[in-house]
């Protein structure tokens, strides 16, 4: 692994008696999409906040592009953007002004090409000389993305980046986020749709509770603790089993006219469970397979979180 | 040293108070010339000099000062204020810019705003009252420093307000009777024994009274 883009050790941040983050460690390597997940409240806008200097950490330490930012909060600050989950607006001025004053607070001269060059990818040329208080809230908030990728960061933080955002736009944002990875940045997202983090991140981390629980590779976690739950539809109500069938624990519904099973992690795959009632000779009419979803992951960890003295490889929290 | 940082928020905060210069400049200036129809023509006869001055031209540098005390005071709590209400305080701080620069930034667009209206108001005493200027130099340090220490007090009030009642707490209840026991209208001198004592405690009282000097050649306590 690079060395990180981000690096964190034992990051706390406590508000009175409440643990807002609880010795969270975590590296995030360059170029890599991570997705940090977790039910309202369970820390990660605080997380980002203390990386972004929104937040003053109670405890630990935080390395941005190799800097100790107790040391020097500041430099690797201009190769950060952020996107904060709540939308802002500055009333006073324009979408295009709004660009350009972000570009000068990182230390950026006048760049209208770089300012034609954002507004275009997030659909804004239009409105490019509107007030911002003019804008629809899915304008506002694709102004938010435009302000944070204008001065060209190494590390993007999205936080809730499409909350509110069609879906039509939210798959152009994917395809600008796919496009930046392949640039190079990095991106942090975190996200309540799950799917949108199925489809942009390869490495998930779940936190709840300010305690950063599980951190996996994206497929790998699927694979493991994901499931795929095979549906076959009988044309004939079948009463009973085959015993090359029942074996795999799948269960007979509606009368008889559908069967279910879940394919997971140390179970026999699906595949042959349908070998079997195909070589039994059942009528099957149709097969459905649906794939797994980080949904059922994310619910399993919350509600049985894995032990935090569970050893974990050191790569990849 | 973030300067390109420095100067955008600079620009910015001068350019936010001209987008709304009726509320900004012209207002202040309307104010300052209804005191000087009714405090300085309408009662001029009656009071007559102070300190060997006609009484319109001894009112001329305390209504500078508060020209500049207000607005200079006025655009750092409004400003940081509505960056607070608004959420784009999210911009300065996850920028690249440290606390000399965000403050540099708010203060220095504040003084310009403070200075801007007293130089107006100059300009409307100067054709209303025909105030002379005696020492140009010490006029403009005394105005220009007057301006730095209310625009702080202004950025003060802002990083302390949460409620707009908070933001209006300072004006109302800390600036106004500061200025107007400032000796803006009359002599500290003119105050009779407790008041007199306590307006000597009062900082504008030195502020004006240095502007006066500055602009008149004449000041109540000894320069």
């Amino acid at each position: 692994m690079d060395a990180p883009v981000l690096r964190l050790e034992h990051l706390g941040k406590t508000y009175r008696s409440l643990k807002a983050l609880d010795d969270v460690s975590l590296s995030i390597a360059p170029g890599e999409i991570f997705a940090l997940l977790g039910p309202n409240g369970a820390g990660k806008t605080t997380l980002i906040g203390a990386v972004c200097g929104l937040v003053r950490k109670t405890t630990g330490k935080v390395w941005l592009f190799g800097t100790d930012t107790d040391v020097d909060p500041v430099t690797p600050r201009y190769q950060v953007g952020l996107v904060p989950q709540e939308v802002n607006f500055d009333p006073f001025f324009t979408v295009a002004e709004s660009l350009r004053i972000q570009l000068g607070y990182y230390g950026k001269r006048a760049d209208e090409a770089r300012v034609r060059e954002v507004l275009e990818a997030m659909q804004l040329s239009t409105r490019a000389d509107a007030p911002t208080r003019a804008l629809s809230g899915g304008m506002k908030r694709r102004l938010l993305i435009a302000k944070a990728l204008v001065h060209r960061p190494r590390l993007v933080f999205l936080d809730e980046p499409t909350a509110g955002v069609d879906v039509e736009l939210r798959q152009q944002l994917w395809a600008y986020v796919r496009k930046l990875r392949e640039e190079g940045t990095t991106i942090v997202l975190t996200t309540h749709y799950l799917e949108e983090a199925e489809e942009l991140a390869d490495r998930v981390g779940i936190i709840d509770k300010g305690q950063l629980l599980l951190v996996e590779n994206k497929t790998q976690l699927l694979e493991q603790m994901g499931e795929r739950r095979l549906s076959v539809t009988f044309s004939t109500p079948v009463s009973t089993l085959p015993a090359s069938a029942e074996s795999f624990g799948a269960r007979l519904e509606s009368g008889g006219l559908r069967l279910t099973y879940s394919e997971r992690h140390g179970r026999p795959p699906a595949h042959r469970l349908l070998a079997a009632l195909y070589t039994a000779g059942l009528p099957v009419d149709s097969v459905e397979m649906e794939r797994p979803r980080l949904e059922d992951v994310l619910l399993e960890v919350l509600r049985a979180p894995p032990s935090r003295e569970r050893p974990s490889p050191p790569a990849m929290r | 040293m973030n300067a390109i940082g420095l100067r955008t928020l600079f620009q910015k905060e001068i350019r936010r108070f001209l987008r709304v210069p009726g509320q900004t400049v012209f207002s202040p200036l309307v104010s300052t010339v209804l005191y000087f129809v009714v405090f300085g023509s309408a009662l001029s006869n009656r009071v007559g000099e102070i300190e060997g001055l006609p009484y319109v031209q001894f009112i001329v540098p305390g209504l500078v000062f508060l020209g500049i005390a207000n607005n200079a005071f006025l655009n750092t709590s409004s400003s940081l204020f509505i960056v607070k209400l608004q959420g784009t305080v999210v911009d300065l701080l996850a920028a690249p810019m440290g606390p000399m620069e965000v403050l540099s930034g708010f203060i220095g667009g504040a003084m310009v705003r403070g200075l801007l209206v007293g130089g107006l108001t100059w300009a409307v005493g100067a054709l209303l009252a025909h105030a002379p200027v005696a020492h140009p130099l010490l006029t403009l340090l005394v105005l220009f420093l007057s301006a730095y220490a209310f625009a702080m007090l202004g950025f003060l009030a802002g990083l302390w307000a949460e409620k707009f009642e908070q933001v209006n707490f300072w004006p109302t209840f800390i600036m106004l009777p500061l200025t107007f026991l400032g000796g803006v209208f009359y002599s500290v001198k003119a105050l009779p024994g407790f008041w007199g004592k306590v307006s000597l405690l009062n900082p504008v009282v030195y502020m004006v009274d240095a502007v006066r000097f500055g602009m008149l050649g004449r000041s109540v306590m000894s320069p």
